[in-house]
């Protein structure tokens, strides 16, 4: 293979993975604040794709108008998730939170189809379509715009992680008895980071929704997330960011070389075995916190 | 105004025949009655399980968390009903619990743990003057307040649990065994400085402990708490030189091994 | 800790130990036992074959996850992965001319032997990232089976499995079909209850508590985890065998996917995690409550004159399973089991006291 086609490859490996990092954000958010693996990321993005769909296509709103009102929509409903499903849950074994996030998921997916069906549907963004020259590498349009709003999220939720408010959540993943102690509210902070997730989820949903469609297997981003979100350690957005990069990477070189081989779909075999490895070698990840045990 | 009443206007927080039930069906602590003067620091002490803890929590408002709830009676605090509130109102009243077992945000730095505690209504000044406070009282803190908080020695960790209860204003602390698993020398260090806020700032503490002997040392006041029942009141003078709690909690009484102690603490139960 | 008994007392282990602590669930159990028994005479084969045999065997399979899972307490999302395992291993040696009563146990063994790399993973970490490896196990074995069309079955990637027969004998009537189902959920049942009785039942919760406090007094964890990895696999690959030799009748990679390992578990924590009767109600819940579901939506649209979209219908039963999952953790998280214990122990001591005896 020559130099140019693995740079081309590589380039795109990175700007993809920015877009898995950008979905893997929401995971890192909820798990940063609350300690909760959100498994229902993949549904919630989903959802916020349809309703921006709704807002925009359904209801005639220009996209400026329709994706703010998207985001606003999607906090409420992120909030309302911890409010209604998960607050009974605190401090229940893992496996039922687990269980509660899988329910979430699969109701949201089935929900959102049940309302808007299973055909797929075009944000239309109005990024042009027409690929990108950089020297001699190709390069698309909205996968840079998708990579760029990875990047600004990352800047404004390590911001956000050292204001107070962001220190207070992260007391709260912390230790909740500790901080019901000191007078901070658990609620409203889990509330706060599913919320400040879902809008997460819209954003993803948009990027991805433009580029592969706004249907069902937007939900599938699950796995490619988790490990992004896994590798880079669970509760570390800057490791979301850079466990995306080499992911990316990875993945777009490794199913270039392995996929004549294998007859295709090496992309999902690939990522499953860096989370596995990750999990087996260095379950806390590249820059997650690991537990500190003190006898 | 009766003797009873009056007793009650000086006390900051007054705890009426309380009773807590464990989901439903498990009776902690039956009829516990206690007083805290407004500026004075008072113990309770009893075994493990005799419901110290519990009474502690039924106070912070942290038992809801542990299914646990208020079935009988009435606190209040500075003169206002709290029996019901939840926990976060109670801490924005000047009630503050610092939990057993030193429960500092781990992953967090020490100046972050006293920043997460701050009231959100604080402005940037106060709180730099607070955490500045904290640190005069704690210098030990203040040579570590960039480290991780998990990987600061058991000493510093109280330290910094009780700074960060600090940090929310109380008017009432309450200590959950602050010397629970600690040196001798930390115990008197960290009493030592519970004294001197109480002295400073008229600090009111209400302090569970076991090491019944450091804890009377600088108390006024102490409960005796058995089996979710209080069964002594008196001050510390009177309860150091009381041959019981002698024999139970302060060690050297005349009894010479453990069936016998057994024995006259069965005795003594029956007859009480 | 999760079947926490109200009302009931015993004198002395002996009767603590009992396989029924009470006569009222002896009496119970042998009167579902009769009614499974009798369940061809009573009801047509469509619902005796559409219903009540996926039931069964999915029962079977369910319960050999709350092995791994309720009672070890060691997280498994990759369980469809050894259901297929032990689906295929048994068609191929069938196909290979092997008895199906052999096949059944071959099944059984390489899902065991398979099921048991999971324990490794297991032996390292816990919890979430339990759950996470055993997830990316099931891609990787999906992405196998996907991708090997020699296990797989060729370019349609469905492979036929030849008639079952026992002693000789095929058996292809509904009612024999319903048999074999039948058996195979009642012995994976009464070893599940009896599980509770034996030092193995006793070791896996002292696992579950604590792995390493059980170490401390002398439950070597790490053997026990691999038993009860073992042990569940092979409950599951006989029951993925038997799903395809009884319902499916062909088997293919989409049946053993990952939204089936989601499923399985939801149906034991929808049960109760530890719980036997629980998983019999989780199971019905899951499996047949979204097809009811969709069928009143569909009904009640028809009657109120709605004219209800294709694609509407067609994901109801999707909606109606993540709510029900959601539902059952708000109302009681210790799953269905749970809610039928405090309903008999409520009724155990009004009106029904005299039963405890």
């Amino acid at each position: 293979m020559d130099l140019i086609l693995l740079a081309e490859l590589a380039v795109n490996g990175v700007l993809t993975g920015l877009l898995y990092s950008l979905f893997a954000i929401g995971l890192v958010l909820i798990y940063k604040a609350s300690s909760v693996p959100n498994l229902s990321q993949g549904g919630l993005t989903m959802a916020g794709a349809y309703v921006v769909l709704a807002l925009a296509h359904d209801m005639g709103l220009p996209l400026w108008v329709a994706i703010p009102l998207a985001a606003v929509v999607m906090f409420v409903f992120g909030m309302g998730i911890e409010r209604v499903a998960l607050r009974r849950l605190a401090g229940r074994p893992v496996v039922m939170i687990l269980m509660m996030t899988l329910g979430i998921d699969i109701f949201l997916r089935g929900t959102t189809l049940a309302i808007w069906g299973g055909t797929s549907r075009s944000v239309d963004l109005g990024v042009s379509y027409e690929p990108l020259f950089v020297g001699d590498i190709l390069v698309s349009r909205i996968h840079l715009l998708g990579a760029a709003v990875a990047i600004l999220l990352f800047v404004v939720f390590v911001l956000f992680f050292r204001t107070r408010l962001g220190i207070r959540l992260r007391a709260i993943a912390d230790d909740y008895m500790a901080s019901w102690s000191v007078g901070i509210s658990v609620e409203r902070g889990v509330g706060l980071s599913w919320g400040l997730a879902s809008i997460v989820a819209v954003s993803a949903g948009i990027i991805w929704g433009e580029i592969q469609g706004v249907d069902q297997s937007l939900s599938l981003l699950l796995l490619k997330g988790l490990t992004v979100a896994v590798l880079g350690g669970l509760d570390s957005i800057f490791g979301a960011v850079l466990a995306g990069i080499i992911l990316g990477i990875i993945e777009n070189v490794g199913s270039a070389y392995l996929d004549p081989f294998v007859g295709g779909g090496s992309r999902d075999l690939i990522m499953a075995a860096v989370l596995i490895l990750t999990v087996m070698l260095r379950p806390h990840g590249l820059f997650g916190r690991t537990d500190i045990e003190r006898v | 105004m009766t003797p009873a009443l009056e007793k009650e206007a000086a006390s900051i927080l007054s705890m009426n025949s309380i009773e807590v039930l464990y989901d439903n069906v498990m009776l902690a602590i039956k009829g516990v009655s206690i007083q805290v003067p407004r500026g004075g620091m008072v113990a309770l002490l009893g075994s493990n399980g005799a419901g110290k803890s519990t009474t502690l929590k039924a106070i912070s408002g942290l038992l809801k968390v542990e299914r646990g709830r208020i079935s009988r009676g009435e606190i209040s605090f500075d003169g206002s009903v709290i029996t019901g509130l939840p926990a976060q109102q109670r801490v924005e009243m000047g009630i503050c619990h610092v939990i057993e077992g030193r429960r500092v945000f781990e992953h967090l730095t020490p100046d972050e743990n006293l920043e997460a505690a701050a009231p959100v209504s604080m402005n940037r000044a106060t709180l730099k003057a607070e955490k500045q406070r904290i640190y005069e009282y704690f210098p030990r803190l203040a040579e570590r307040k960039n480290s991780q908080a998990g990987y600061l020695s058991g000493g510093e960790q109280q330290m910094l649990a009780i700074g960060r209860a600090l940090m929310t204003q109380p008017r009432l602390l309450m200590l959950d065994e602050p010397s629970l698993g600690l040196a001798p020398f930390l115990v008197t260090e960290i009493f030592g400085i519970i004294r001197r806020i109480n002295k400073e700032q008229g600090l009111s503490v209400l302090l569970v402990e076991q090491n019944a002997l450091a804890a009377l040392e600088i108390v006024s006041d102490g409960y005796l708490i058995e089996n979710g029942r209080v069964v002594m009141h008196d001050t510390a003078q009177a309860l150091k030189s009381n041959s019981d709690i002698q024999e139970f909690y302060l060690g050297g009484g005349s009894a010479t091994n453990f069936h016998e102690i057994k024995h006259y603490s069965r005795r003594k139960r029956w007859l009480s | 800790m999760f079947y926490r008994l109200s009302g009931v007392h015993h004198n002395s282990y002996v009767s603590e130990s009992r396989l029924y602590r009470i006569p009222a669930d002896r009496n119970l159990a042998l009167f579902f036992l009769a009614l499974g028994l009798v369940a061809p005479l009573l009801v047509g084969s469509l619902y005796l074959n559409s219903y009540l045999l996926p039931w069964l065997v999915w029962t079977a399979a369910a319960l050999g996850l709350n092995l791994v899972t309720g009672w070890a307490g060691q997280l498994h999302l990759g369980y469809a992965a050894v259901m297929a395992v032990g689906a295929y291993s048994a068609v191929h040696a069938a196909k290979f001319g092997i008895p199906w009563e052999f096949a059944l146990l071959i099944g059984g063994i390489s899902a065991s032997v398979v099921g048991s790399l999971f324990a490794f993973a297991a032996l390292r970490v816990k919890g979430l990232y339990l759950a996470l490896t055993t997830l990316a196990m099931q891609f990787v074995m999906d992405w196998v089976l996907t991708h090997s069309p020699a296990i797989s079955g060729g370019s349609h990637a469905s492979l036929q499995a030849p008639t079952f027969a026992l002693l000789g004998q095929p058996i292809t009537s509904d009612i024999g079909l319903y048999y074999i189902a039948f058996s195979w959920c009642l012995l994976v049942t009464v070893f599940m209850l009896n599980l509770r009785r034996t030092g193995l039942g006793r070791a896996l919760v002292a696992v579950r508590e604590k792995d390493y406090a059980a170490a401390i007094l002398g439950v070597n964890s790490f053997y026990y985890k691999i038993v009860a990895f073992a042990t569940s696999s092979f409950i599951g690959g006989v029951s993925g065998a038997v799903l395809v030799a009884t319902f499916f009748f062909l088997a293919a990679p989409e049946q053993f996917s990952v939204t089936v390992s989601i499923q399985v578990l939801a149906m034991v924590i929808v049960g109760g995690l530890g719980s036997t009767i629980g998983t019999f109600f989780g199971v019905a819940l899951i499996l047949l409550a979204p097809g009811v579901v969709n069928g009143i939506v569909a009904k009640g649209a028809i009657a109120l004159g709605l004219q209800l979209n294709v694609e509407t219908l067609a994901h109801i039963p999707t909606a109606t399973y993540g709510a029900l999952i959601i539902i059952i953790l708000m109302v009681e998280p210790l799953g269905l089991g749970k809610l039928y214990g405090n309903i008999r122990d409520y009724l155990m001591v009004w009106p029904f006291d005299q039963l405890k005896r």
